[in-house]
């Protein structure tokens, strides 16, 4: 490949300045988060009494935001690792998006479950006195896990990237020379390097398939090993992680059209790249269909006593409003739009993936509140506030406030290091030139 | 200012209006009942019963105020104050103080007088209460013998034709000790029971409370006496908690979940120490290429 192409591609995924509407969008966000924050400190000095959380919605919009993120941070396992795996060579401009995306989710699914705790300075008390024998354990440990293997899954492919900024004719006017060169200025490009380098990264491939799988498998079974209506399913664990890769698939159309626009990557992303993972978001879609006709279509069959106040709710009692916009928004639209070619095109298929995020939050918010209002025992003279569940303003502020937190991370990401991998880019490029 | 005379005309009428429906509010009846416990001839008390019909249905009524009184309501007779619970119920038990009105006579006379509130006017009711009080007896072959006795002529005399149930304490509420639900004194106010319930749980020693009761007697109340029998069997309780079960406390969890957890994240974990390894090796590469 020539030197000037080189440089080109060199130059177009050099991370950028933020232009005015870059800036509105970190203060926006940036509101955003101070805002949760006050209604965190808020909720501290007062208690959890301030949320709408009572004795039967003992978990509300903060697990609801928990099972949220965890499940969009798979999406850095569906395009690394299994699409790696296969030797799916389209998906390498997207490879870095999504690792980024998983780590600013599990940092945010790691700092909710804390919001949620009422005494959070006891949390030490976690690890010194946790019983392995509860699943909330597991998730501490999978959450940890799943946090620094992504962290180093996004950190080995950039190796070679800090190499080629810190040898860029304009180098020293890079604002984060100093963390350039303090992560990656040892990479010298050798042979060896290289060898040790794709080892790691195919080691880490494998490796954190399993933890995903498990990470999502472990976060269903804090409900499914809960006896209660619209819990006690045998199906959980494959409904959340195929609901999972669904929301992170779709998260990456939206950050793939996002950042295409901002930093004018069209060359980079190209309607091809929004016509494969179009692809896979209808499959996605699909098969968590598949699991969603599983999961209410077999209890309903049946109708058992406990489970039909529950289902009657979401299919048309008050929570009928909300399911059926989650049941349309995230699976039915997006494939309606996806399946057709003109849908593929990157507006649509950023339409389609906003629709399977906010679908997707919704589904979320299902699965965590209405089952914990209809317990198979009710409680005798139960107050009426413990029967309903409307989150209060600390809520959504902290709720808010934590998604503008994720996002916040993604945009500070993109500022920082190339957002589409640029040794890889140029070794695609040298290879196709080669065939 | 004859526009604020208007306004405050205005305000007078809304205000005689709001006085006058408010005070116009109809009071519902209350229905007090009053009963008299004797329990395990020991402790003497008092439970009145606060209630009032409303769409055809009776509904308890909590949070209001009742004065007990032995005999009638002057301040000297006052017994007590409660307010009434959730199920509409206030109990006092009847005071040391009152020892000497008490031994005077064999009968007795109560009254409970409710509050006057503005849901409901002032309400009275009474029970009068003969003196009273059962002995347990216990002999071979686990025959139970109960005598009913009432305080006439400054003595115990036994009373016939009391209708007696003879049942043995459990957790909450008392099992019969035998299929007869009740039994009736005879001339010596006596009844006479089989105890018929065997490899029944008592304490550690195997101890077993009897209980013979009359319940909302016309004449004496509700008296019970209480005897502790050895006729049980031994419980011992024999905890399971510290057994290598998943809902065992923290260090008994079984071991092929420790073996198979500690094998996954002592596998996974030292992927990630290898892997950060792999990064001070590449440092290592570095040096020596430059």
């Amino acid at each position: 490949m020539e030197s000037s192409v080189q440089q080109k591609i060199i130059q177009d995924l050099l991370p950028q300045k933020f232009g005015r509407k870059g800036k509105l969008w970190v203060a926006g966000l940036l509101f955003f988060c101070a805002l949760g924050l006050a209604a965190y400190i808020h909720q501290l000095s007062k208690g959890l009494v301030v949320t709408a959380m009572r004795d039967y919605a003992s978990w509300g919009i903060y697990i609801s935001n928990f099972v949220f993120f965890v499940a969009i941070s798979l999406v850095g396992s569906l395009i690394s690792a299994v699409l790696k795996l296969s030797n799916v060579q389209w998906s390498t401009p997207l490879t870095r998006i999504a690792e980024i995306i998983a780590i600013a989710a599990i940092t945010f699914a790691a700092l909710i479950i804390i919001v949620d705790m009422g005494r959070p300075e006891r949390f030490y008390n976690l690890f010194l006195h946790g019983r392995l024998q509860s699943p909330i354990i597991w998730d501490v440990i999978v959450i940890t896990t799943y946090f620094i293997i992504s962290i180093l899954f996004l950190y080995f492919p950039l190796l070679p990237d800090f190499n080629l900024m810190l040898h860029t004719e304009k180098k020293q006017q890079l604002p984060f020379y100093k963390f350039y060169r303090f992560f990656g200025g040892f990479w010298k490009n050798t042979a060896k390097q290289i060898k040790v380098n794709k080892r790691a990264i195919n080691l880490m491939a494998i490796t954190i398939i399993p933890v995903a799988f498990s990470i999502h498998t472990v976060t269903s079974w804090l409900f499914a090993t809960t006896y209660r209506p619209g819990w006690d399913s045998t199906n959980f664990g494959a409904y959340f992680i195929s609901g999972a890769f669904l929301v992170g698939a779709g998260g990456v159309v939206i950050a793939m059209y996002v950042l295409r626009r901002a930093y004018s990557l069209d060359k980079y992303i190209t309607f091809y790249h929004f016509d494969r993972i179009g692809k896979i978001l209808v499959m996605l879609a699909l098969i968590y269909l598949y699991f969603n006709v599983n999961e209410f279509l077999v209890p309903a069959f049946k109708m058992k006593k406990a489970e039909e106040e529950h289902l009657m709710g979401l299919f048309n009692g008050e929570y009928a409003g909300i399911f059926w916009f989650a049941i349309t928004s995230s699976m039915l639209l997006p494939i309606l739009i996806l399946v057709f070619r003109k849908g593929r095109r990157p507006l649509p298929a950023f339409i389609a993936g906003s629709l399977v995020v906010v679908g997707s939050w919704f589904k979320r918010y299902l699965i965590v509140t209405p089952t914990l209002l209809h317990p198979f025992l009710p409680m005798h003279d139960v107050p009426s506030d413990y029967l309903r569940y409307f989150p209060s303003w600390e809520e959504w502020a902290i709720a808010i406030g934590s998604l503008a937190g994720m996002l916040l991370i993604v945009t500070l990401f993109a500022r920082i290091i190339p957002i589409i991998p640029i040794q890889e880019t140029i070794t695609e490029i040298e290879k196709h030139e080669k065939v | 200012m004859r526009k604020y005379n208007y306004i405050l005309l205005i305000t007078i009428l809304v205000g005689l209006a709001g006085h006058v429906s408010y005070s116009q509010t109809p009071k519902n009846d209350l229905n007090l009942s009053l009963g008299y416990y004797n329990d395990n001839n020991h402790f003497q008390y008092l439970k009145a019963n606060a209630k009032t019909k409303i769409d055809r249905k009776f509904q308890m009524v909590p949070g209001i105020s009742l004065t007990f009184y032995l005999g009638s309501e002057s301040p000297e007779n006052l017994l007590g104050r409660a307010i009434s619970d959730d199920k509409g119920d206030a109990v006092v038990f009847i005071p040391a103080s009152i020892k000497a009105a008490w031994d005077k006579s064999a009968k007795h006379s109560f009254t409970v007088v409710s509050a006057n509130t503005p849901l409901y006017d002032q309400t009275k009711a009474t029970a009068d209460v003969t003196r009273a009080k059962i002995k347990i007896d216990t002999g071979e072959d686990r025959k139970i013998t109960a005598t009913f006795l009432e305080w006439k002529d400054s003595a115990w005399v036994p009373v016939k034709g009391v209708d007696m149930k003879i049942a043995v304490r459990r957790l909450d509420a008392d099992l019969n000790v035998n299929e007869t639900a009740t039994y009736t004194t005879d001339s010596l106010g006596n009844v006479s029971a089989d105890f018929k319930r065997d490899s029944l749980p008592g304490d550690e020693k195997g101890n077993l409370i009897l209980v013979a009761k009359t319940e909302d007697n016309e004449t004496y109340g509700s008296v019970s006496s209480q005897k502790a029998v050895p006729w049980g069997t031994a419980f011992k309780y024999v905890s399971h908690f510290d057994k290598r079960t998943l809902f065992a406390r923290r260090g008994r969890s079984p071991i092929w979940l420790e073996l198979m957890a500690y094998g996954i994240i002592v596998a996974v974990w030292g992927v990630l120490f290898y892997l950060v390894m792999q990064i001070r090796k590449l440092k290592e590469l570095g040096v020596s290429g430059a």
